[in-house]
């Protein structure tokens, strides 16, 4: 059953050592004062059986209330270290996790939404790892021979049937999990798969109904449904399995020992304070071994959330442009990311190779700019950087759709790494470069998404990503000219940028483009699909403004109109066909 | 109310119930036993006395670990059994209100994972809260039958560890978890936020700010949990105290009738004993009764669901041939004369609407948005009633959301969403006329995962084209589905091809443009 424990994991309760440590002393003193309790009570009983008298029976029971009142103590402190030991762990990862994203901003290896469960309710299965599992794990290491010694000193027959049956429990244990980790592991995934019928269904419903096709599903939902039922409960057979060998030697060992003493204490080989120590003591020795057991469950889940957390903070750690591969997952069916069925269509590289920045045409960074605003590790000061005599290209990519088209732009923005080929700017690679180099790039860079994202805030807290320092008066100039006169600066956005149309969320994140490239001074605008969702007036007002910036332009596009403006046109090709441009 | 849904539902509570109450029992019973095996041999009767003892305490010993394993199947099957009757309840009734251009999203969702908080409640809750009860009552009346003072305060303290503590925890931590629910909502809200935006944020070197913001809650979050922990830490400890009155409890009233001669004395360990047995059952009462508030909370959305007055029909009619409402001879058209719509108990949003449209013609609706265009889209689909005048269709109705629905299947089968009856050339001529090539088994990820936001689209355009044609030869104008709205206007516009088809050609300027006025006001 326990498996092996991922070291990362035991890394990170680096953090948390002193309130591991706390509760395995707690754990300790709570063994303790059992001991006490159950001498305290064989004392207490066998006195009165022996005298029927009650003398010394009020001070055997303020000592009991003394003890009950030190576990009550301990188990308080229990939880809330628990809780302590934790946390930390969980905040932290949240961090890194979240940090991960961003290092990887179009990662689709993780989708958001298995990202966002992971964050949440993932993470929170730690707590049973950290919080329960770990502790425990030490505590059945020193508990039952704490206890074992104790009944040791007074009978060694018991003890010996003890110490008999505590190793079975986890061999057994081991071996059923041994035995159906495979078979669980796939059921698991049917599990899943069917389980997820229905979130599909219901995320879906509108489409149904509009074919008149969503109550003809009630049927093939009941089926799904009583398939899912059966899976789930062959699952649970087996895995309940393991408890119920748990629960079964530990109660039948307690039986034991106290038939064994029975019979021994009628034939005179014992004294009844002596029977009754070991019976009260016998099943708390078994206690925090099926405490492990049964904390296991919950620890596996927190182990394969960590996993998968893992897994998507180590991909960021290797840089961009390096390949990496992801560690392979194992359990966890709720939080693998879907398996990817199909990789992604073939991605050729641009011809001529170091493309999309060839070095003869690397973009001009903007004269704004002075190149020592750029420290660490510095770009060189920016070719052909004079307006005017290097008129600023645009580059407009017209092509299918699909990964293959929208990957350049971010290989570009450094979100994607390519396959092969570099990125040159300025005569310095990207590809393989370090994050400081790419924050240096970006800070040259203005880049508008086809969905851009906005944060929940006013419009002009969103235009402000753009350029910190603007002022109101800019913002609504920028806002303004990418045809958004009629949006308020203080309008509310709310998530998902509700509230707003897809044309108006791609104003807002087209005059925050502006922004930073007017006023904080990014020499190079990359634009995908810009100007879908706007209408033939506002797709005008917007190219005009983008054609009047002066700044190198990459734009993908379909549009007849943003193809027009256009000084160069790429086309790309899927597959093998090399770039064929046509100059303006 | 879900029992009923379920096949012999309320048998397998009872046995669920019965199954928890005897593993319980056992393990109580083996320590009464045992103790009383252990007083008799003390006054070491002949050993025979003590065989019958011996044989119980060794079947108690057996009989909790089988019971334990038959109750935990017993119950989760019956749990999943009523989560399934609850899904069917949820989607039946959803399936049947029409869901198009409401604020749907976050619902559906929502309702999904609420679902399941029925499994907890009957496997971590009602079942051991039932079967306790029974424990308890047992007990108490058995050992009511040597000493009623003893039985007095057992009862007594098993209410206080096993209802009033884990009330307590309910009452107390339910400020805490009023406050943790929705900053639960708010570190999702913002995660989700923060990947969405990701690209753009990353752009903008405006990332740590952004990361910052999701920290900042993760804090709040931290520390609401912690004053949750505290309380359910209280609870545990006086769950502990409780067990300390009982056994001590015992211990007096018990010595004192074995001194006053009017209860033998190999009853006392019983007395002591059994309760110290019976109070473990209770230690998972305070984390069951946080269990309990956050369950029933997100039923209780499930049944605002349930009750919620359906709007319109759910599903269209208009959409599959189905020989009374469509006719699969019948040519595609659509007369709307002095037409007001909107949606059911609201004013009508437009009305006085007229509009024709004949076999094979194109006309584009455009509006500002709120005006109305998907509100007339549903009524003419037949999902929601209009409010006076009349639309009339022929042929079938198709619309294609700029948000369709990729389902978790094959290419085929999502295609076949369009029309059930069409057959694999057809799936494959309606892909090849939206421009998506692909192998008909192929299996698209989780909502369209392994799919391109093009692709995705134009695997919903196949399902508008999708068609099965009945007779021989038809005329091809005949069967065209008229595809009336919306055009898709966001992102996926660009992205679609013109097929050369007559049967949908999207240009940005179609050839008939009419806007809906806004009804004055």
């Amino acid at each position: 059953m326990a498996g092996p424990i991922d070291p990362r994991l035991l890394h990170r309760a680096r953090a948390t050592v002193p309130f591991l440590v706390a509760l395995c002393v707690t754990g300790v003193v709570t063994a303790v004062l059992v001991l006490c309790q159950a001498w305290l009570l064989a004392r207490a009983i066998s006195s009165v059986f022996a005298t029927h008298r009650t003398d010394g029976l009020t001070t055997w029971c303020a000592l009991l209330a003394a003890v009950f009142c030190g576990r009550a103590v301990t188990s308080w402190a229990t939880e809330w270290l628990s809780h302590r030991a934790a946390a930390a762990v969980k905040s932290q990862l949240r961090g890194d996790l979240l940090r991960a994203r961003l290092v990887r901003p179009t990662d689709s290896t993780v989708p958001s939404g298995t990202l966002i469960t992971l964050v949440t309710t993932g993470l929170d299965a730690l707590d049973g790892f950290y919080a329960k599992y770990l502790p425990q794990l030490v505590l059945a290491c020193i508990v039952p021979v704490i206890l074992a010694v104790a009944i040791g000193l007074q009978d060694l027959t018991s003890v010996i049937i003890i110490a008999v049956t505590i190793p079975l429990i986890p061999v057994f244990m081991a071996l059923i999990g041994w035995r159906t980790e495979a078979a669980m592991a796939r059921r698991f995934r049917v599990q899943t798969r069917l389980a997820n019928h229905f979130a599909d269904l219901m995320a879906g419903l509108p489409t149904l109904q509009v074919f008149g096709r969503a109550r003809a599903q009630l049927k093939g939902l009941r089926r799904t449904e009583g398939a899912n039922r059966s899976e789930t409960m062959r699952t649970l057979r087996i895995s309940f399995m393991s408890s119920f060998v748990l629960e079964l030697l530990a109660t039948l060992s307690v039986a034991l020992v106290a038939v064994t003493i029975g019979f021994r204490v009628a034939a005179g080989g014992m004294d009844l304070r002596t029977s009754l120590f070991i019976l009260i003591l016998a099943p708390e020795v078994y206690l925090p071994v099926r405490e492990v057991g049964a904390r296991y469950h919950d620890s596996a889940d927190g182990m394969a959330a960590a996993e998968a957390a893992f897994s998507v903070i180590e991909r960021s750690q290797t840089p961009v442009g390096a390949s990496a591969p992801a560690p392979p997952l194992r359990r966890s069916p709720r939080l693998l990311p879907p398996p990817r069925l199909l990789p992604h269509p073939p991605c050729r590289p641009l011809s001529p190779p170091p493309a999309p920045s060839p070095p003869r045409a690397t973009p001009p960074w903007s004269s704004r700019t002075s190149p020592s605003a750029i420290r660490e590790p510095a770009l060189p000061p920016c070719p052909g950087s004079v307006s005017g005599s290097n008129p600023a290209r645009r580059w407009p990519w017209p092509d299918t759709p699909g990964p293959a088209r929208r990957r350049p732009w971010t290989a570009c923005s450094a979100s994607f790494p390519p396959d092969s080929g570099r990125i040159l700017v300025g005569g310095v690679d990207l590809t393989g470069a370090g994050q400081d180099t790419w924050r240096a790039w970006r800070r040259r860079l203005a880049y508008v998404p086809q969905n851009p994202g906005l944060l929940r805030g006013s419009i002009a807290g969103n235009l402000l990503l753009g350029h910190p320092q603007a002022t109101p008066a800019q913002l609504r100039d920028a806002l303004d000219r990418c045809g958004g006169r009629s949006l308020a600066l203080d309008k509310e956005v709310d998530d998902d940028a509700e509230g707003l149309s897809a044309g108006e969320r791609r104003r807002v994140a087209l005059a925050r483009a502006l922004l930073r490239v007017e006023e904080g001074g990014a020499g190079m605008l990359v634009l995908d699909e810009p100007t879908a969702g706007l209408d033939e007036a506002t797709e005008s007002t917007v190219l005009r403004t983008v054609r009047d910036l002066g700044a190198s332009v990459l734009v993908v596009s379909h549009r007849r109109q943003v193809l027009e403006s256009a000084d160069r046109i790429v086309t790309l090709a899927a597959a093998t066909t090399a770039t064929g441009e046509a100059t303006r | 109310m879900l029992l009923g849904d379920v096949d012999k539902g309320k048998r397998l509570f009872g046995l669920a119930i019965l199954l928890s109450a005897c593993a319980s029992g056992a393990s109580v019973a083996l320590m009464g036993v045992a103790g009383w095996l252990l007083s008799r041999a003390a006054e070491m009767p002949p050993v025979l006395y003590l065989e019958a003892a011996a044989v119980g305490v060794r079947f108690f010993g057996i009989s909790r670990g089988v019971f334990r394993y038959a109750e935990r199947l017993v119950g989760h099957d019956l749990a999943l059994r009523m989560q399934s009757a609850l899904r069917m309840r949820v989607y039946g009734r959803l399936s049947g209100t029409t869901l198009l251009g409401r604020r749907h999203g976050d619902l559906l969702m929502r309702v999904t994972a609420d679902v399941e908080a029925v499994l907890d409640l009957v496997v971590r809750v009602v079942v051991p809260a039932c079967a306790a009860s029974l424990v308890i009552i047992g007990t108490t009346a058995l050992i009511g039958r040597f000493s009623v003072g003893s039985a007095a305060v057992l009862l007594g303290s098993a209410l206080l560890a096993g209802v009033v503590m884990p009330w307590l925890t309910r009452r107390v931590s339910l400020s805490a978890d009023r406050a943790v629910t929705p900053l639960r909502g708010e570190l999702a809200d913002r995660t989700r936020e923060l990947t969405m935006a990701a690209p753009d944020l990353v752009a903008l070197g405006a990332e740590e700010g952004a990361l910052q913001r999701v920290l900042d809650v993760d804090a709040r979050l931290r520390d609401a949990e912690r004053r949750a922990a505290r309380v359910r830490g209280l609870a545990t400890g006086g769950q502990v105290l409780a067990a300390g009155v009982a056994v001590i409890g015992a211990l007096l009233i018990g010595g004192r009738a074995v001194a006053d001669g009017t209860m033998g004395g190999r009853i006392l360990a019983v007395l002591v004993l059994t309760p110290l047995a019976l109070h473990e059952v209770f230690a998972s009462f305070t984390s069951s009764a946080q269990t309990f508030t956050r369950a029933t909370g997100a039923l209780q959305r499930v049944v605002e669901v349930l009750d919620a007055p359906p709007v319109g029909s759910g599903d269209s009619t208009k959409a599959q041939v189905d020989g009374v409402h469509v006719r699969a001879e019948d040519p595609p058209s659509l007369h709307i004369e002095g037409l007001a719509i909107g949606w059911p108990g609201h004013d009508p949003v437009l009305t006085g609407l007229d509009l024709d449209v004949a076999p094979g013609e194109r006309v584009a609706v455009v509006g500002p948005s709120g005006i109305g265009k998907t509100t007339l889209a549903a009524t003419v689909m037949g999902l929601i009633p209009e409010i006076s005048g009349t639309v009339a269709t022929t042929g079938r109705v198709r619309y294609l959301a700029q948000d369709a629905h990729v389902f978790a299947t094959t290419i085929a089968e999502n295609v076949k969403i369009g029309d059930r009856d069409a057959t694999d050339p057809e799936v494959a001529g309606a892909l090849a006329h939206a421009g998506l090539e692909m192998p008909l088994d192929r299996l698209v990820g989780e909502d369209g995962a392994t799919l391109s936001g093009g692709e995705a689209q134009r695997l919903a355009m196949a399902r508008v084209l999708a068609h099965h044609v009945t007779r021989p030869s038809p005329p091809a104008t005949s069967h065209a589905p008229a595809v009336p709205f919306p055009l898709p206007r966001r992102s996926g516009q660009n992205s679609l091809p013109a097929p050369g088809s007559h049967r949908c050609s999207f240009s940005t300027s179609p050839p008939n443009t009419w806007t809906p006025r806004p009804r004055p006001c």
